[in-house]
């Protein structure tokens, strides 16, 4: 041991004062910072740290030599990068890693060290060679931009938080809306209805009952919108098969059937109203004149679209057109016939042998 | 259903709003069943008399003096487990998803051919279930019932 030591010793002696050697005569001028340990001594100490080394740490040569690297370290510097260092030795591996260090005079850097062994011919590592340089412009720059980032990041949180907090107010109001809207429907209809009660004479009370299915109509129009995901939107082929099923379903026939064959028909939800209506009529007009006199029978609902066009097709097998038929009520043809030109749709009423055959077909935006 | 009643069914109508009681208790005499009983607040459920025994109770929700059909709902099942309770609201988005152990939900604003076919379709589950028609849409039965239903089927 002591053999070795003094092989080594002497030869490092000779380079400090850089006799003959050009090497050690490089690593003594460069600007680069080093050092070289001997882990064959306790506490693997410093043996040689250049002048680069001195002037970066403050520290004098006197105060370098025989010392632990770990002097360099203080109070942030990151115990995990040591540990990392304290394991690479011991493995007698390379490493490179940024450590906080602190100069002789309490100052910091960022020190970009870099660590190998030097192996003798037999492979035992006889030296440790460490080279530093004070990256902290690096450092800093890179936590600068770190800061500006979470700064930046806060910045969107925030008005994350605001945009959500309007949303979630913007909602509440639509929901609080739409709550009014529906209670007022539910009270008009059951003004109608009351009224329509105590009413003795027959032909009053047919046209207080159809006023009634318009406001139903509605009221059903206003709740498939707003119970829907999307308020713009009004599917107008589930409408008519809610429309034409409830219909049935009240004047209390069995002997009526429905079959549909509807696709979705999605318009803007400033069309719904008017086609709501549209169909309310012909749904109840076909309910209450094709299956009379105890004839019951087949409504088929045909909903289709194609691309921006689409068409509601209502077939019954009952009594079919009468074209001297007149309408209990003359409002629900000038419905029919007003908003349809509102939507630029046409409604057309076919004999469909038996029965009576009504195609509604409107534009719909793609 | 312990047993199953028979027509005209006895109704009991818990909605603070005068008017729609007065249509939804208009409609129940219109499909040929009687209302026992009405309330606009738990507290006026409270004070009904023990032997009413309905077969049938609309819930609204929101219900006066703060109160809300969901204790209505407990306190009916409590007193009177035979009877199908059916929700009337026009948000049924807050009915839990077990129904709170209710039959099923009316959505409010209702049409009267809405309404009609609800009732008619849950009077059929009542006497004689399961129901024949087919389920309207204004009428949606709570899980568990219409899994009763389909068992009997």
């Amino acid at each position: 041991m002591k053999q070795r030591d003094d092989w080594h010793l002497t030869e490092i002696l000779d380079y400090q004062h850089g006799r003959a050697d050009p090497f050690a005569a490089a690593v003594r001028a460069t600007r680069m910072p080093m050092v070289i340990t001997d882990p064959g001594q306790r506490d693997n100490p410093i043996v040689f740290c250049n002048e680069a080394f001195q002037n970066l740490t403050g520290y004098g040569r006197d105060e370098i030599i025989g010392r632990n690297c770990r002097f360099l370290q203080g109070p942030d510097t990151d115990p995990a990068a040591v540990t990392e260092v304290r394991t690479a030795i011991e493995h007698g591996d390379d490493i490179g890693i940024d450590l906080l260090n602190y100069r002789k005079d309490g100052s910091t850097f960022w020190n970009a060290l870099y660590l190998s062994p030097v192996r003798d011919d037999a492979g035992k590592i006889r030296f440790f060679f460490a080279s530093q340089l004070d990256v902290s412009d690096r450092i800093e720059a890179q936590q600068s931009i770190a800061e500006a980032k979470q700064a930046l990041d806060r910045e969107v949180a925030a008005r994350t938080a605001d945009l959500e907090a309007a949303l979630a107010a913007k909602t509440l109001l639509l929901h609080e809306v739409d709550h009014r809207v529906k209670n007022n429907l539910t009270m008009i209809g059951s003004l109608l209805r009351l009224q329509a009660r105590g009413i003795g004479d027959p032909a009053i009370t047919a046209k207080l009952e159809a006023m009634l299915e318009r406001i139903d109509a509605l009221a059903t129009v206003h709740r498939r919108l707003y119970q829907s995901d999307d308020v713009t939107r009004f599917d107008v082929g589930a409408f008519a098969e809610n429309l034409v099923s409830d219909v049935i379903g009240s004047s209390g026939r069995t002997d009526i059937r429905l079959e549909a064959d509807i696709v979705p028909v999605e318009v803007a939800s400033n069309q719904a109203a008017a086609l709501g209506l549209i169909l309310n009529e012909i749904v109840t007009n076909s309910v209450k004149h094709a299956f009379v006199d105890g004839r019951g029978g087949t409504i088929r609902l045909i909903a289709r679209r194609d691309g921006d066009h689409a068409t509601i097709d209502i077939r019954d097998d009952g009594r079919g057109i009468d074209p001297d038929r007149v309408e209990p009520d003359g409002l629900g043809r000038m419905l029919i016939t007003r908003l349809a030109r509102q939507l630029q749709a046409t409604v057309e009423w076919l004999d469909a042998g038996p029965g009576t055959r009504i195609l509604l077909s409107f534009p719909v935006q793609a | 259903m312990a047993h199953h009643p028979r027509a005209p069914l006895g109704v009991l109508v818990v909605e603070d709003e005068a008017l729609l009681a007065m249509d939804i208790e208009a409609m129940v005499e219109d499909t040929g069943h009687r209302v026992v009983g009405e309330g606009a607040s738990l507290h006026d459920v409270v004070a009904l008399d023990e032997a009413l025994q309905p077969d049938l109770a609309f819930v609204d929700l929101q219900l006066a003096k703060g109160t809300n059909g969901l204790d209505v709902c407990a306190l009916i099942r409590s007193r009177w487990p035979d009877t199908m309770i059916v929700f009337l609201t026009a948000n049924p988005l807050k009915i839990p998803a077990d129904f709170a152990g209710a039959h099923g939900v009316i959505a409010k604003p209702f049409s009267r051919s809405g309404l009609l076919s609800a009732m008619r379709y849950i009077a059929e589950g009542v006497i004689d279930p399961p129901p024949v028609s087919a389920q309207p849409s204004s009428f949606v039965a709570a899980p568990a019932f219409a899994a009763s239903w389909a068992d009997q089927a």
